[in-house]
């Protein structure tokens, strides 16, 4: 039984692991993407107004 | 129209006047994302030959052509911030490449699981995925290469120069089906017209339209934290965080 078989139980049953990776990680990465950018942006923040308070 | 630009591209106004934009871009991309799944994954037909996993297609198809048209996109604006100084373009190129990185990634991780039961093999060295392969170390080579200098200004002009140098992959990606034999198939796009069913062709264009919006509000998003960053000795940015003070 291959590791794609497990998936069968889906929907487009022998094709479900497929077609459900590809979206899960589609939108797992964009996810990502947002999360990166939030981040990113309070990390800058905090930075600079630590920088600016020691000024 | 050249003022307008200007005045746009100034650091302190794009901070302000981009924060006002990125809803416009982030409330469609949601919209369409989720009608585009729905058409993706419930309306539309599968395929007569390759059944169900042409649904692959909707999030495969889509994160291709972002990677080639945020390449495209990067690499002039890398150009307009070599060749003008203006630093706006150059903040734009340089967030651009973890996005564009993103959907290539995404492009060849879809198209491996899409190859796997349609080809038979989760990989194959032939013209369009390496070609694409190579995309995505392009992203790499010019995210690490704007990281490897301490000044901004050194960091975007030599990573502008690679982008633009890169450029040379992005037509032998779009032509590589033509050009050679290929295990991947050929457009489905021409001048003779679109080779798919309506409802194909809707969740696609739904999906690759959201996609273009989420690229756009991520851009915003992150080209207003690296400008906050490259500007922190101008006194617009102290004032933005800290308030005015006397």
């Amino acid at each position: 039984m291959s590791f794609a078989e497990y998936f069968e139980f889906l929907p487009y049953g022998k094709y479900a692991f497929y077609i459900w990776f590809s979206y899960l990680i589609t939108f797992g990465v964009i996810a990502l993407l947002f999360i990166r950018t939030r981040t990113m942006r309070k990390d800058i923040l905090k930075q600079l107004r630590i920088k600016y308070t020691r000024e | 129209m050249w003022k307008w630009i200007q005045a746009f591209a100034s650091p302190q106004n794009f901070y302000q006047t981009s924060k006002k934009l990125i809803p416009w871009f982030l409330y469609p991309f949601i919209v369409l994302t989720v009608i585009g799944l729905y058409w993706g994954l419930v309306v539309s037909p599968p395929d007569y030959q390759q059944k169900d996993t042409v649904r692959i297609m909707y999030v495969h198809v889509p994160s291709a052509w972002m990677s080639l048209m945020i390449y495209v996109i990067m690499a002039i604006a890398g150009a307009i911030g070599l060749i003008w100084q203006i630093k706006l373009a150059s903040v734009v190129a340089k967030v651009s490449a973890p996005i564009g990185a993103a959907f290539t990634f995404l492009a060849l991780v879809t198209g491996s699981v899409w190859g796997k039961p349609m080809w038979g093999t989760w990989w194959a060295w032939d013209a369009r995925l390496t070609s694409e392969l190579i995309l995505l170390f392009l992203y790499l080579a010019f995210i690490s290469l704007n990281n490897a200098f301490d000044n901004p200004k050194t960091a975007s002009k030599a990573s502008a120069v690679l982008a633009i140098v890169g450029l040379v992959n992005i037509p032998i990606i779009y032509k590589s089906v033509e050009w050679w034999n290929s295990l991947h198939q050929g457009p489905s796009f021409s001048t003779q017209g679109v080779s798919m069913s309506d409802d194909m062709l809707i969740a696609l264009l739904l999906m690759s339209t959201a996609f273009k919006f989420l690229y756009a509000a991520l851009v915003l998003m992150r080209a207003r934290t690296e400008l906050l960053f490259r500007e922190q000795n101008s006194r617009w940015v102290r004032e933005t965080l800290m308030g005015v003070q006397k």
